[in-house]
Protein backbone atom coordinates (compact mmCIF):
# COMPACT_ATOMS: atom_id res chain seq x y z
CA UNK A 1 0.00 0.00 0.00
CA UNK A 2 2.80 2.36 0.25
CA UNK A 3 3.48 3.40 -3.06
CA UNK A 4 -0.03 4.28 -3.15
CA UNK A 5 0.36 6.37 -0.37
CA UNK A 6 2.54 8.71 -2.07
CA UNK A 7 -0.43 9.48 -4.43
CA UNK A 8 -3.01 10.35 -2.22
CA UNK A 9 -4.35 13.92 -2.81
CA UNK A 10 -3.84 16.55 0.71
CA UNK A 11 -6.22 19.33 0.37
CA UNK A 12 -3.97 22.16 0.44
CA UNK A 13 -3.25 25.64 -1.14
CA UNK A 14 0.26 26.17 -2.56
CA UNK A 15 1.30 27.71 -5.97
CA UNK A 16 1.46 24.12 -7.56
CA UNK A 17 -2.02 22.73 -6.82
CA UNK A 18 -3.18 25.68 -8.12
CA UNK A 19 -2.00 24.87 -11.39
CA UNK A 20 -3.96 23.58 -14.38
CA UNK A 21 -4.22 20.00 -14.31
CA UNK A 22 -3.58 19.88 -17.71
CA UNK A 23 -0.66 21.77 -17.87
CA UNK A 24 1.13 19.60 -14.82
CA UNK A 25 0.29 16.58 -16.55
CA UNK A 26 2.15 18.40 -19.62
CA UNK A 27 5.16 18.53 -17.49
CA UNK A 28 5.19 15.45 -15.73
CA UNK A 29 4.80 14.01 -19.00
CA UNK A 30 8.25 16.06 -20.78
CA UNK A 31 9.82 14.46 -17.91
CA UNK A 32 8.58 11.19 -18.51
CA UNK A 33 9.98 11.54 -22.21
CA UNK A 34 13.37 13.32 -21.22
CA UNK A 35 13.42 10.21 -18.62
CA UNK A 36 13.72 7.66 -21.68
CA UNK A 37 15.19 9.46 -23.68
CA UNK A 38 18.48 9.22 -21.60
CA UNK A 39 20.31 6.32 -19.70
CA UNK A 40 23.07 7.64 -18.68
CA UNK A 41 23.42 8.87 -14.91
CA UNK A 42 24.28 12.72 -15.29
CA UNK A 43 20.86 13.82 -17.16
CA UNK A 44 18.75 11.53 -14.92
CA UNK A 45 20.36 12.96 -12.10
CA UNK A 46 19.78 16.75 -13.08
CA UNK A 47 16.24 15.48 -14.04
CA UNK A 48 15.96 14.44 -10.09
CA UNK A 49 17.42 18.24 -8.96
CA UNK A 50 15.13 20.14 -11.11
CA UNK A 51 12.16 18.30 -9.74
CA UNK A 52 12.81 19.25 -6.63
CA UNK A 53 11.68 22.63 -6.27
CA UNK A 54 7.88 21.52 -6.94
CA UNK A 55 8.23 19.38 -4.18
CA UNK A 56 9.29 22.30 -2.29
CA UNK A 57 7.01 24.91 -3.66
CA UNK A 58 3.83 23.19 -2.84
CA UNK A 59 5.18 21.81 0.39
CA UNK A 60 4.19 17.89 -0.08
CA UNK A 61 7.91 16.78 1.26
CA UNK A 62 6.56 14.08 3.71
CA UNK A 63 4.51 12.32 1.29
CA UNK A 64 6.65 12.63 -1.56
CA UNK A 65 9.20 11.16 0.54
CA UNK A 66 7.00 8.26 1.93
CA UNK A 67 5.85 7.62 -2.14
CA UNK A 68 9.91 7.47 -2.39
CA UNK A 69 10.28 5.11 0.30
CA UNK A 70 7.35 2.88 -1.02
CA UNK A 71 9.04 2.61 -4.27
CA UNK A 72 12.46 1.40 -2.67
CA UNK A 73 11.38 -2.49 -3.12
CA UNK A 74 10.44 -1.56 -6.99
CA UNK A 75 14.04 0.27 -7.24
CA UNK A 76 16.33 -1.88 -5.39
CA UNK A 77 14.85 -5.39 -8.04
CA UNK A 78 15.31 -3.10 -10.93
CA UNK A 79 19.22 -2.54 -9.88
CA UNK A 80 19.61 -5.84 -9.50
CA UNK A 81 17.92 -7.26 -12.70
CA UNK A 82 20.02 -4.30 -14.92
CA UNK A 83 23.09 -5.36 -13.01
CA UNK A 84 22.35 -9.22 -13.16
CA UNK A 85 21.44 -9.33 -16.65
CA UNK A 86 23.56 -6.72 -18.45
CA UNK A 87 26.54 -8.90 -16.93
CA UNK A 88 25.31 -11.86 -18.47
CA UNK A 89 23.61 -11.30 -21.47
CA UNK A 90 25.26 -8.22 -23.15
CA UNK A 91 27.28 -8.99 -26.29
CA UNK A 92 30.42 -7.56 -24.97
CA UNK A 93 30.20 -8.55 -21.59
CA UNK A 94 30.90 -5.31 -19.17
CA UNK A 95 32.77 -6.90 -16.02
CA UNK A 96 31.67 -5.79 -12.95
CA UNK A 97 33.00 -2.30 -12.83
CA UNK A 98 32.22 0.54 -11.97
CA UNK A 99 30.70 1.45 -15.84
CA UNK A 100 27.77 -1.15 -14.96
CA UNK A 101 27.14 -0.01 -11.51
CA UNK A 102 27.04 3.26 -13.11
CA UNK A 103 24.35 1.78 -15.39
CA UNK A 104 22.40 0.14 -13.24
CA UNK A 105 22.54 3.08 -11.03
CA UNK A 106 21.09 5.16 -14.34
CA UNK A 107 18.37 2.52 -14.34
CA UNK A 108 17.09 2.45 -11.28
CA UNK A 109 17.47 6.13 -10.68
CA UNK A 110 14.91 6.77 -14.20
CA UNK A 111 12.30 4.97 -12.34
CA UNK A 112 12.97 7.22 -9.61
CA UNK A 113 12.61 10.34 -11.47
CA UNK A 114 9.42 8.74 -13.33
CA UNK A 115 7.42 8.40 -9.79
CA UNK A 116 8.76 11.23 -8.47
CA UNK A 117 7.19 13.55 -11.26
CA UNK A 118 3.76 11.27 -10.84
CA UNK A 119 3.48 11.31 -7.00
CA UNK A 120 4.12 15.42 -7.53
CA UNK A 121 1.72 15.30 -10.22
CA UNK A 122 -1.41 13.19 -8.03
CA UNK A 123 0.03 14.85 -4.80
CA UNK A 124 -0.65 18.42 -6.28
CA UNK A 125 -3.49 17.57 -8.02
CA UNK A 126 -7.42 17.27 -6.59
CA UNK A 127 -9.31 14.00 -7.99
CA UNK A 128 -11.99 16.78 -8.58
CA UNK A 129 -9.58 19.07 -10.69
CA UNK A 130 -8.54 16.12 -12.94
CA UNK A 131 -12.14 15.03 -13.44
CA UNK A 132 -12.13 18.63 -14.83
CA UNK A 133 -9.62 18.15 -16.98
CA UNK A 134 -10.92 15.28 -18.39
CA UNK A 135 -14.26 16.25 -18.90
CA UNK A 136 -12.39 19.60 -20.62
CA UNK A 137 -10.35 17.39 -22.91
CA UNK A 138 -14.13 16.01 -24.45
CA UNK A 139 -13.74 12.48 -22.76
CA UNK A 140 -17.40 11.34 -22.47
CA UNK A 141 -18.98 12.48 -19.38
CA UNK A 142 -19.65 8.86 -18.28
CA UNK A 143 -15.66 8.24 -18.25
CA UNK A 144 -15.26 11.26 -15.84
CA UNK A 145 -17.80 10.55 -13.55
CA UNK A 146 -16.69 7.30 -13.29
CA UNK A 147 -13.39 8.44 -12.38
CA UNK A 148 -14.57 10.63 -9.65
CA UNK A 149 -16.83 8.32 -8.25
CA UNK A 150 -14.07 5.36 -7.83
CA UNK A 151 -11.90 8.26 -6.02
CA UNK A 152 -15.05 9.46 -3.51
CA UNK A 153 -15.40 5.68 -2.87
CA UNK A 154 -12.26 4.55 -2.16
CA UNK A 155 -12.90 5.89 1.86
CA UNK A 156 -15.83 4.57 1.80
CA UNK A 157 -14.63 0.93 0.97
CA UNK A 158 -11.71 1.03 2.96
CA UNK A 159 -13.29 1.58 5.99
CA UNK A 160 -15.83 -1.20 5.11
CA UNK A 161 -13.19 -3.35 4.38
CA UNK A 162 -11.97 -2.82 7.86
CA UNK A 163 -15.32 -3.34 9.70
CA UNK A 164 -15.53 -6.52 7.65
CA UNK A 165 -12.21 -8.04 8.71
CA UNK A 166 -13.61 -6.93 12.05
CA UNK A 167 -16.53 -8.92 11.91
CA UNK A 168 -15.26 -11.59 10.83
CA UNK A 169 -12.20 -11.60 13.06
CA UNK A 170 -14.57 -11.44 15.67
CA UNK A 171 -16.03 -14.46 14.49
CA UNK A 172 -12.51 -16.68 14.99
CA UNK A 173 -11.34 -15.59 11.20
CA UNK A 174 -7.04 -15.93 11.48
CA UNK A 175 -6.44 -13.58 8.78
CA UNK A 176 -2.73 -13.61 9.25
CA UNK A 177 -2.17 -17.30 9.87
CA UNK A 178 -0.02 -20.01 7.65
CA UNK A 179 1.88 -19.99 3.96
CA UNK A 180 1.57 -17.10 1.71
CA UNK A 181 -1.56 -19.07 -0.27
CA UNK A 182 -3.28 -19.80 2.86
CA UNK A 183 -2.97 -16.19 3.67
CA UNK A 184 -4.45 -15.20 0.62
CA UNK A 185 -7.46 -17.84 1.03
CA UNK A 186 -8.11 -16.13 4.35
CA UNK A 187 -9.21 -13.12 2.73
CA UNK A 188 -12.30 -14.94 0.84
CA UNK A 189 -13.91 -14.54 4.02
CA UNK A 190 -13.47 -10.77 3.64
CA UNK A 191 -13.81 -10.36 0.14
CA UNK A 192 -17.32 -11.85 -0.86
CA UNK A 193 -19.13 -9.45 1.86
CA UNK A 194 -16.95 -6.40 0.38
CA UNK A 195 -18.05 -7.61 -3.32
CA UNK A 196 -21.37 -7.93 -2.38
CA UNK A 197 -22.08 -4.54 -0.43
CA UNK A 198 -20.10 -3.18 -3.35
CA UNK A 199 -22.87 -4.31 -6.28
CA UNK A 200 -25.32 -3.07 -3.75
CA UNK A 201 -24.50 0.59 -3.17
CA UNK A 202 -23.87 0.74 -6.79
CA UNK A 203 -27.32 -0.36 -7.48
CA UNK A 204 -28.46 2.46 -4.71
CA UNK A 205 -26.31 4.55 -6.60
CA UNK A 206 -27.55 4.66 -9.76
CA UNK A 207 -30.68 4.99 -7.83
CA UNK A 208 -29.74 8.33 -6.85
CA UNK A 209 -28.14 9.33 -9.69
CA UNK A 210 -31.29 8.78 -12.45
CA UNK A 211 -33.32 10.46 -9.39
CA UNK A 212 -31.12 13.54 -10.18
CA UNK A 213 -31.79 13.64 -13.82
CA UNK A 214 -28.60 11.72 -14.96
CA UNK A 215 -28.93 11.82 -18.52
CA UNK A 216 -31.53 14.69 -19.12
CA UNK A 217 -29.33 16.22 -21.53
CA UNK A 218 -26.91 15.94 -23.66
CA UNK A 219 -25.28 19.42 -23.37
CA UNK A 220 -24.38 18.98 -19.81
CA UNK A 221 -22.73 22.29 -17.86
CA UNK A 222 -20.54 22.00 -15.01
CA UNK A 223 -20.29 24.60 -12.07
CA UNK A 224 -16.13 24.85 -12.18
CA UNK A 225 -13.92 25.12 -15.28
CA UNK A 226 -10.84 25.51 -15.89
CA UNK A 227 -8.99 28.71 -17.13
CA UNK A 228 -5.14 29.18 -17.68
CA UNK A 229 -3.43 31.53 -15.40
CA UNK A 230 0.12 33.37 -15.13
CA UNK A 231 1.33 30.19 -13.34
CA UNK A 232 0.06 27.84 -16.11
CA UNK A 233 1.72 29.61 -18.97
CA UNK A 234 5.27 29.65 -16.97
CA UNK A 235 5.39 26.08 -16.13
CA UNK A 236 4.13 25.61 -20.14
CA UNK A 237 7.37 27.62 -20.53
CA UNK A 238 9.39 26.11 -18.04
CA UNK A 239 8.28 22.62 -19.69
CA UNK A 240 8.69 23.12 -23.21
CA UNK A 241 12.70 25.06 -22.14
CA UNK A 242 13.64 22.10 -20.22
CA UNK A 243 12.14 19.84 -23.57
CA UNK A 244 14.30 22.02 -26.09
CA UNK A 245 17.07 21.92 -24.11
CA UNK A 246 17.10 18.09 -23.38
CA UNK A 247 16.13 17.80 -27.05
CA UNK A 248 18.95 19.39 -27.90
CA UNK A 249 21.88 17.67 -25.96
CA UNK A 250 20.49 14.27 -27.04
CA UNK A 251 20.87 15.46 -30.69
CA UNK A 252 24.28 16.81 -30.53
CA UNK A 253 26.00 15.46 -27.66
CA UNK A 254 24.09 12.07 -27.25
CA UNK A 255 27.51 9.96 -27.36
CA UNK A 256 29.64 12.70 -25.74
CA UNK A 257 28.26 12.98 -22.36
CA UNK A 258 30.35 11.73 -19.84
CA UNK A 259 30.03 8.57 -16.95
CA UNK A 260 30.46 10.33 -13.66
CA UNK A 261 32.76 6.99 -12.98
CA UNK A 262 35.41 8.04 -15.58
CA UNK A 263 35.16 11.50 -13.89
CA UNK A 264 35.85 9.94 -10.95
CA UNK A 265 39.07 7.92 -11.91
CA UNK A 266 41.54 10.79 -12.49
CA UNK A 267 40.61 12.38 -9.26
CA UNK A 268 41.60 8.88 -7.91
CA UNK A 269 44.62 8.97 -9.49
CA UNK A 270 45.19 12.44 -8.23
CA UNK A 271 44.78 11.03 -4.73
CA UNK A 272 46.80 8.18 -5.70
CA UNK B 1 -55.45 20.70 -5.30
CA UNK B 2 -54.10 17.20 -5.55
CA UNK B 3 -50.32 17.12 -6.63
CA UNK B 4 -49.90 13.27 -6.56
CA UNK B 5 -52.44 10.83 -7.05
CA UNK B 6 -52.93 7.20 -7.29
CA UNK B 7 -55.86 5.33 -8.31
CA UNK B 8 -55.71 1.62 -7.49
CA UNK B 9 -52.02 1.47 -7.92
CA UNK B 10 -50.58 -1.99 -7.78
CA UNK B 11 -46.92 -2.95 -8.77
CA UNK B 12 -44.88 -6.35 -8.39
CA UNK B 13 -41.27 -6.16 -8.56
CA UNK B 14 -39.53 -8.45 -11.45
CA UNK B 15 -39.31 -12.14 -10.21
CA UNK B 16 -41.53 -11.76 -7.14
CA UNK B 17 -44.56 -13.45 -6.91
CA UNK B 18 -46.26 -11.01 -4.71
CA UNK B 19 -47.72 -7.50 -5.08
CA UNK B 20 -45.23 -5.64 -3.34
CA UNK B 21 -48.39 -2.53 -3.80
CA UNK B 22 -51.76 -3.45 -3.52
CA UNK B 23 -54.63 -1.47 -5.05
CA UNK B 24 -53.41 2.04 -3.46
CA UNK B 25 -55.42 4.89 -3.99
CA UNK B 26 -54.53 8.00 -2.26
CA UNK B 27 -54.27 11.84 -3.00
CA UNK B 28 -51.69 14.08 -1.27
CA UNK B 29 -52.60 18.10 -1.68
CA UNK B 30 -50.30 20.73 -2.82
CA UNK B 31 -48.00 21.85 0.04
CA UNK B 32 -49.04 19.25 2.49
CA UNK B 33 -46.56 17.46 5.11
CA UNK B 34 -47.61 13.84 4.89
CA UNK B 35 -45.56 11.23 7.03
CA UNK B 36 -45.81 8.04 5.76
CA UNK B 37 -45.21 4.83 8.06
CA UNK B 38 -45.95 1.03 8.97
CA UNK B 39 -44.03 -1.87 9.40
CA UNK B 40 -40.67 -2.63 7.57
CA UNK B 41 -41.44 -4.22 3.92
CA UNK B 42 -45.00 -2.98 4.20
CA UNK B 43 -44.33 -0.85 0.40
CA UNK B 44 -43.24 2.37 1.90
CA UNK B 45 -40.16 2.27 -0.37
CA UNK B 46 -41.94 1.25 -3.42
CA UNK B 47 -44.56 3.87 -3.10
CA UNK B 48 -41.72 6.32 -3.07
CA UNK B 49 -40.24 5.06 -6.45
CA UNK B 50 -43.84 5.22 -8.34
CA UNK B 51 -43.85 8.52 -7.30
CA UNK B 52 -40.80 9.77 -9.28
CA UNK B 53 -40.51 7.20 -11.62
CA UNK B 54 -38.10 4.64 -10.76
CA UNK B 55 -40.93 2.37 -10.52
CA UNK B 56 -41.61 1.20 -13.34
CA UNK B 57 -38.51 2.99 -15.10
CA UNK B 58 -35.50 1.54 -13.55
CA UNK B 59 -36.67 -1.40 -11.75
CA UNK B 60 -39.12 -2.84 -14.13
CA UNK B 61 -42.00 -5.04 -12.83
CA UNK B 62 -45.83 -4.90 -12.97
CA UNK B 63 -47.52 -1.83 -12.78
CA UNK B 64 -50.84 -1.44 -12.65
CA UNK B 65 -53.51 1.47 -12.08
CA UNK B 66 -52.41 5.28 -12.26
CA UNK B 67 -49.99 7.46 -10.90
CA UNK B 68 -50.09 11.12 -11.56
CA UNK B 69 -47.47 13.58 -9.61
CA UNK B 70 -47.88 17.81 -10.70
CA UNK B 71 -50.23 16.66 -13.84
CA UNK B 72 -47.67 14.13 -15.32
CA UNK B 73 -48.42 10.49 -15.72
CA UNK B 74 -45.52 8.76 -14.59
CA UNK B 75 -45.57 5.51 -16.48
CA UNK B 76 -45.16 8.04 -19.53
CA UNK B 77 -42.43 9.90 -18.23
CA UNK B 78 -38.62 9.40 -17.92
CA UNK B 79 -37.36 9.26 -14.64
CA UNK B 80 -35.42 12.49 -15.68
CA UNK B 81 -38.22 15.01 -16.67
CA UNK B 82 -40.09 13.78 -13.35
CA UNK B 83 -36.62 14.14 -11.34
CA UNK B 84 -37.01 18.21 -12.01
CA UNK B 85 -40.78 18.24 -9.89
CA UNK B 86 -40.25 15.54 -7.30
CA UNK B 87 -37.12 14.98 -5.32
CA UNK B 88 -36.26 11.96 -3.61
CA UNK B 89 -33.77 11.84 -0.96
CA UNK B 90 -32.76 8.11 0.40
CA UNK B 91 -32.03 6.30 3.56
CA UNK B 92 -28.05 5.89 2.70
CA UNK B 93 -26.81 9.28 3.45
CA UNK B 94 -23.39 8.39 1.71
CA UNK B 95 -24.36 6.29 -0.87
CA UNK B 96 -26.64 9.08 -2.81
CA UNK B 97 -23.57 11.43 -2.75
CA UNK B 98 -21.04 11.10 -5.68
CA UNK B 99 -18.66 14.26 -5.74
CA UNK B 100 -15.86 14.80 -4.32
CA UNK B 101 -17.12 18.38 -2.86
CA UNK B 102 -20.44 19.27 -1.05
CA UNK B 103 -20.80 22.10 -3.79
CA UNK B 104 -20.26 19.82 -6.96
CA UNK B 105 -22.25 17.29 -5.05
CA UNK B 106 -25.57 19.67 -5.12
CA UNK B 107 -24.76 21.30 -8.69
CA UNK B 108 -24.67 17.60 -9.95
CA UNK B 109 -28.95 17.74 -10.75
CA UNK B 110 -28.34 21.14 -12.54
CA UNK B 111 -25.54 20.34 -14.86
CA UNK B 112 -27.46 17.40 -15.75
CA UNK B 113 -30.41 19.66 -16.78
CA UNK B 114 -28.00 21.78 -18.68
CA UNK B 115 -28.62 24.87 -16.58
CA UNK B 116 -26.05 27.90 -17.13
CA UNK B 117 -23.52 28.19 -14.99
CA UNK B 118 -24.58 31.51 -12.93
CA UNK B 119 -27.54 30.51 -12.75
CA UNK B 120 -26.39 26.87 -10.98
CA UNK B 121 -23.80 28.78 -8.52
CA UNK B 122 -26.85 31.25 -7.32
CA UNK B 123 -28.98 27.71 -7.17
CA UNK B 124 -26.20 25.89 -4.86
CA UNK B 125 -25.79 29.03 -3.23
CA UNK B 126 -29.03 29.29 -1.95
CA UNK B 127 -29.87 25.73 -1.43
CA UNK B 128 -26.94 25.61 1.06
CA UNK B 129 -27.87 28.59 2.39
CA UNK B 130 -31.47 27.34 3.21
CA UNK B 131 -29.96 23.55 4.37
CA UNK B 132 -27.31 25.29 6.72
CA UNK B 133 -24.45 23.72 5.37
CA UNK B 134 -22.37 26.76 3.55
CA UNK B 135 -19.64 26.67 5.90
CA UNK B 136 -18.86 22.98 4.53
CA UNK B 137 -19.33 23.42 0.75
CA UNK B 138 -15.38 22.58 -0.21
CA UNK B 139 -15.48 19.41 2.02
CA UNK B 140 -15.92 15.77 0.64
CA UNK B 141 -18.67 13.94 1.31
CA UNK B 142 -16.48 11.35 3.92
CA UNK B 143 -15.51 13.85 5.87
CA UNK B 144 -18.80 14.21 7.24
CA UNK B 145 -20.86 13.48 9.70
CA UNK B 146 -24.26 11.30 8.79
CA UNK B 147 -26.61 13.84 9.50
CA UNK B 148 -23.99 16.32 7.58
CA UNK B 149 -24.04 13.91 4.66
CA UNK B 150 -27.92 14.03 4.87
CA UNK B 151 -28.49 17.35 4.70
CA UNK B 152 -26.10 17.78 1.66
CA UNK B 153 -28.70 15.42 0.01
CA UNK B 154 -31.56 17.16 1.11
CA UNK B 155 -29.74 20.88 -0.64
CA UNK B 156 -28.96 18.55 -3.46
CA UNK B 157 -32.64 17.66 -4.48
CA UNK B 158 -33.36 21.05 -3.34
CA UNK B 159 -31.11 22.86 -6.11
CA UNK B 160 -33.47 21.01 -8.38
CA UNK B 161 -36.30 23.57 -6.90
CA UNK B 162 -38.91 20.18 -7.06
CA UNK B 163 -42.88 20.71 -6.20
CA UNK B 164 -42.72 17.38 -4.29
CA UNK B 165 -39.84 16.33 -1.91
CA UNK B 166 -40.04 12.70 -0.64
CA UNK B 167 -37.60 11.82 2.06
CA UNK B 168 -37.53 7.90 2.63
CA UNK B 169 -36.30 6.93 6.25
CA UNK B 170 -33.34 9.99 6.41
CA UNK B 171 -32.93 9.68 9.99
CA UNK B 172 -32.41 6.05 10.34
CA UNK B 173 -28.79 5.84 10.24
CA UNK B 174 -29.05 9.20 12.15
CA UNK B 175 -28.04 9.75 16.60
CA UNK B 176 -31.38 11.98 17.65
CA UNK B 177 -29.77 14.98 17.68
CA UNK B 178 -28.80 14.29 13.66
CA UNK B 179 -32.52 13.51 13.40
CA UNK B 180 -33.79 16.45 14.83
CA UNK B 181 -32.15 18.92 12.67
CA UNK B 182 -33.07 17.26 9.64
CA UNK B 183 -36.16 17.55 10.60
CA UNK B 184 -36.22 21.53 11.36
CA UNK B 185 -34.98 21.57 8.29
CA UNK B 186 -37.33 19.49 6.52
CA UNK B 187 -39.99 21.03 8.14
CA UNK B 188 -38.40 24.52 7.42
CA UNK B 189 -38.80 23.88 3.67
CA UNK B 190 -42.25 22.92 3.83
CA UNK B 191 -43.64 25.22 5.77
CA UNK B 192 -41.69 28.65 3.90
CA UNK B 193 -41.00 27.15 0.55
CA UNK B 194 -44.56 25.33 0.69
CA UNK B 195 -42.64 22.28 -0.88
CA UNK B 196 -44.94 19.30 -0.89
CA UNK B 197 -43.93 16.87 1.78
CA UNK B 198 -43.52 13.06 1.79
CA UNK B 199 -41.45 11.90 5.08
CA UNK B 200 -41.44 8.13 5.20
CA UNK B 201 -40.58 7.69 8.66
CA UNK B 202 -40.90 4.66 11.63
CA UNK B 203 -39.85 7.05 14.79
CA UNK B 204 -42.92 9.11 15.08
CA UNK B 205 -42.07 10.91 18.19
CA UNK B 206 -40.10 13.66 16.55
CA UNK B 207 -41.52 13.51 13.25
CA UNK B 208 -45.22 13.02 14.08
CA UNK B 209 -45.83 16.36 15.09
CA UNK B 210 -44.80 18.22 12.12
CA UNK B 211 -47.39 15.83 10.01
CA UNK B 212 -50.72 17.12 9.01
CA UNK B 213 -51.66 13.99 6.86
CA UNK B 214 -50.46 10.85 7.61
CA UNK B 215 -50.81 7.11 5.85
CA UNK B 216 -50.26 4.09 7.52
CA UNK B 217 -49.47 1.05 5.07
CA UNK B 218 -49.12 -2.20 5.96
CA UNK B 219 -48.74 -5.32 3.04
CA UNK B 220 -48.91 -3.17 0.20
CA UNK B 221 -52.40 -1.91 1.36
CA UNK B 222 -53.05 1.59 2.40
CA UNK B 223 -54.78 0.97 5.91
CA UNK B 224 -54.72 4.09 7.27
CA UNK B 225 -55.27 7.33 5.87
CA UNK B 226 -56.30 10.99 7.09
CA UNK B 227 -55.34 13.49 9.73
CA UNK B 228 -52.76 12.56 12.17
CA UNK B 229 -54.40 12.87 15.65
CA UNK B 230 -57.19 10.83 14.20
CA UNK B 231 -54.81 8.30 13.01
CA UNK B 232 -52.38 8.18 16.44
CA UNK B 233 -55.22 7.43 18.47
CA UNK B 234 -56.78 4.82 16.65
CA UNK B 235 -57.04 1.31 17.83
CA UNK B 236 -55.99 0.18 14.40
CA UNK B 237 -52.67 2.05 13.98
CA UNK B 238 -51.33 0.57 17.16
CA UNK B 239 -52.52 -3.16 15.94
CA UNK B 240 -50.56 -2.46 12.43
CA UNK B 241 -47.50 -1.40 14.83
CA UNK B 242 -46.93 2.13 14.43
CA UNK B 243 -44.50 3.80 16.52
CA UNK B 244 -46.92 6.26 17.56
CA UNK B 245 -45.72 9.22 19.78
CA UNK B 246 -45.21 9.05 22.86
CA UNK B 247 -47.40 11.63 24.14
CA UNK B 248 -50.51 10.60 21.88
CA UNK B 249 -49.75 6.78 23.78
CA UNK B 250 -50.18 8.54 27.12
CA UNK B 251 -53.67 10.16 26.09
CA UNK B 252 -54.84 6.50 24.94
CA UNK B 253 -53.55 5.03 28.15
CA UNK B 254 -55.21 7.57 30.44
CA UNK B 255 -58.78 6.97 28.12
CA UNK B 256 -58.36 3.95 29.35
CA UNK B 257 -58.16 4.53 32.96
CA UNK B 258 -61.34 6.69 32.47
CA UNK B 259 -59.07 10.11 32.53
CA UNK B 260 -59.33 11.99 29.26
CA UNK B 261 -57.87 14.75 28.19
CA UNK B 262 -59.41 17.38 26.71
CA UNK B 263 -57.01 17.76 23.53
CA UNK B 264 -54.73 14.56 21.94
CA UNK B 265 -51.48 15.47 22.10
CA UNK B 266 -49.05 14.91 19.70
CA UNK B 267 -45.95 15.67 21.79
CA UNK B 268 -44.52 16.15 25.34
CA UNK B 269 -45.27 19.92 25.03
CA UNK B 270 -48.83 19.15 24.69
CA UNK B 271 -49.13 16.92 26.59
CA UNK B 272 -47.70 18.67 29.49
CA UNK B 273 -50.25 21.36 29.23
CA UNK B 274 -53.59 19.55 28.56
CA UNK B 275 -52.43 17.29 31.76
CA UNK B 276 -52.02 20.59 33.83
CA UNK B 277 -55.51 21.34 32.49
CA UNK B 278 -57.06 17.81 33.89
CA UNK B 279 -54.99 18.25 37.04
CA UNK B 280 -56.55 22.00 38.34
CA UNK B 281 -59.85 20.54 37.39
CA UNK B 282 -59.67 18.27 39.91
Amino acid sequence: MSVFEGFKFRRVYSPIHQLDPRVKFFYVLAIFVIAIMFNQLLPLILLFLIQLPFVFIAGVQREWIRSLRGALLFATMIFVFNFVFTYFWTEYPLLPSPSLLEHSIAMTLRFIVLVESFSVFFLTTSPDHLGLALEQSHVPYEFCFAFTTAVRFVPVLAEEAQTIMDAQKARGLELERGNFIKKVKNYIPVLIPLIVSAIRRSLELAEAMESRAWGATKKRTNLYVLRMKRGDYVLILISATILILAAYFWIFYREQIPLLSSLLIPLRLAAA
Amino acid sequence: MAIIETANLTYTYPGSTRSSLQDVTIEIKKGEFVVLTGPSGCGKTTLCRCFNGLVPHFYGGELQGDVTVTGLNVTQQAICDLAQHVGLVFQSPENQLFALSVEKDVAFGLENLGIPRDEIQKRVDWALRMTGITNIRERAPHELSGGQQQRVAIACVLAMQPDVMILDEPTSFLDPVGAQKIFDVISRLNKDLGITTILVEHRLDLAGKFANHVIVMDEGKVMLDGEPRGIFTSEDARLIGVGIPKATRLYQVLREKGVSLKRIPMNPEEAARSLREVLTLD
